[in-house]
């Protein structure tokens, strides 16, 4: 069982994080000063009112967004451009059309120049994981929403990062297929050892998936609470031990999407 | 490859009407003989044309330049359209520039062909390649430039950059609008050839239009125009209209799925 107080290592390091959107004629400030530390191993999720920067922020870490002030930390060396150690997970998933299934899931090991039997070996392991086998050679049209999602989640695993960055992943997705994919991802977390940066709008997922919480305040964001959930895995959605973990959550959110309501009307 | 009966009644029909009218007309005598044959004077030529091998080698000359000049303007501007997205202030200045020349009539280009390189086969190429090419370099242009950044952006997390970026990525997710850029530079490079072989040619089908009007050999005009319809109906249908809908299939852009 792990707990947020094994982790020692820290993988990664925001420290004052700023950053401007540019809006038609004026720059709104988006990032106000993110200091957030994610140790090896941790499953961190980042909840926060819609338009508070927190996707910016996971493509600042990744490497995909540049920041104004401030640096990202990942194993004591800034980071300046994207690299396969830290995989970004895209909420509308972002496969490509014109590849099936297995070849979306060896794309970025066919970059690094990965031999095609290995590269085969590796897929065929991270689609049984998925469950997705049968689909190996379909086209990703010809998948489901939640299917796609599990593909992208193994095109991620694929290239075996170190840090695993999510962007609403599950978002588009039915609530059935959703308790399904959450189970899933906190096995896979178990069972592959990756630190973990999940943003979601959704607590209950948050809750359920992360061995801390971190909560973003409304537009200039900063962290506003860091919230434990030290709570026995695997958790279901529906446990009723997990809603005082979620109130905790909300607690501080709530507050923040307010803010953010009245700020846009 | 399936074929629909009621398409083939209906195309029977059409040529059965269209060619009984042409008949009627013919018969009432409105024209001369010499301006408008009867369908079976027109066939006659045909046969004729087609038994001296005259008709074969035009086609086949004219394929040949069609083709030759094609390909240069493919690969020419891709070039070109690549480097617009790669200097950007050329790539605005050039996207006005083609636009304009997309829409310059292909005839006209034929007398500055002729004064630059001569009555030969490259003055013929140069008027096929400046007709076809900027429906190249602008679909080339505009197919890289909206690929969706979400798959720029993951092919790069995941390691892609310069010439891997390019291979693929920036090729696969631009083909299907590249296609059609392709299918309709193909349609002006034959309009290109047919006009330039009537003025500047001595062999081809454009030639054989212009030696029909020469001998007022109204059968042998109608006859090429036929086989020009023909020829692009063929090449369009069978070979580009398949290739364009194989590529949106495959990359799960076409309606009936």
């Amino acid at each position: 069982m792990l707990y947020a107080g094994d982790f020692q290592l820290t993988k990664l390091e925001a420290k004052n994080i700023t950053k401007y959107f540019q809006h038609e004629t004026h720059r709104i400030k988006a990032l106000d000063g993110i200091n957030l530390k994610v140790e090896d191993g941790e499953f961190v999720c980042i909840v926060g009112p819609s338009g508070c920067g927190k996707s910016t922020f996971l493509r600042i870490v990744s490497g995909l967004d540049t920041t104004e002030e401030g640096e990202v930390i990942f194993d004591g060396k800034p980071v300046n451009t994207t690299s396969p150690e830290r995989i970004l997970v895209f909420q509308e998933g972002a496969l490509f059309p014109w590849l099936t299934v297995s070849d979306n899931v060896e794309f970025g090991l066919k970059i690094a120049g990965v031999p095609k039997d290995e590269r085969r070996e590796i897929s065929s392991r991270y689609l049984d994981m998925m469950q997705l086998t049968k689909f190996a050679n379909s086209y990703t049209y010809q998948l489901s929403t939640g299917m796609k999602q599990r593909v992208a989640i193994a095109r991620a695993l694929a290239m075996d990062p170190d840090v695993l960055l999510m962007d609403e992943p599950f978002a588009a997705l039915d609530a059935q297929t959703r308790d399904l994919l959450l189970v899933e991802m906190q096995l896979i977390w178990e069972r592959t050892k990756k630190t973990i940066i999940f943003v979601t709008h959704n607590v209950a997922e948050a809750v359920v998936l992360g061995t801390k919480v971190v909560v973003f305040s409304n537009r200039p964001s900063v962290v506003k609470k860091e919230i434990v959930i030290d709570y026995r895995r695997p958790r279901l959605v529906e446990d009723q031990n997990l809603a005082k973990f979620q109130q905790d959550v909300m607690k501080e959110l709530r507050p923040e999407v307010k803010a953010g309501s009245k700020n846009q009307s | 490859m399936k074929i629909d009966l009621d398409d083939v009644a209906n195309a029977v029909l059409f040529f059965a009407v269209f060619i009984g009218i042409w008949q009627l007309v013919f018969v009432l005598g409105i024209w001369p003989k010499v301006s408008l044959p009867s369908p079976y004077a027109v066939a006659e030529s045909f046969a004729e044309v087609i038994l001296n091998y005259t008709l074969f080698t035009g086609i086949g000359i004219t394929l040949g330049r069609l083709v030759i000049g094609f390909l240069i303007s493919i690969a020419l501007g891709t070039v070109i359209g690549l480097a617009m997205i790669k200097f950007k202030g050329f790539g605005k200045t050039m996207s006005s520039i083609s636009a304009g020349l997309l829409s310059f009539p292909s005839i006209a280009w034929v007398p500055f062909s002729i004064l630059l390189i001569g009555f030969n086969d490259a003055g013929i190429l140069f008027v096929v390649i400046m007709s076809s090419i900027f429906s190249i370099t602008i679909s080339t242009y505009s197919s890289v430039r909206n690929i969706p950044p979400i798959y720029i952006d993951a092919a790069r997390n995941m390691g892609a950059k310069g010439l891997s970026l390019f291979l693929h990525l920036t090729i696969p997710a631009a083909t299907p609008s590249l296609i059609i850029g392709i299918r309709q530079g193909w349609s002006f490079a034959w309009h290109a050839i047919i006009g330039a072989e009537i003025l500047m040619s001595i062999v081809g089908l454009g030639h054989i239009l212009s030696v029909g009007r020469e001998f007022q050999d109204m059968g042998l005009v109608i006859a090429s125009m036929i086989t020009i319809f023909t020829i692009g109906l063929l090449v369009d249908r069978l070979l580009l209209f398949k290739l364009e809908e194989k590529i949106r299939s495959r990359w799960g852009l076409s309606s009936d799925r």
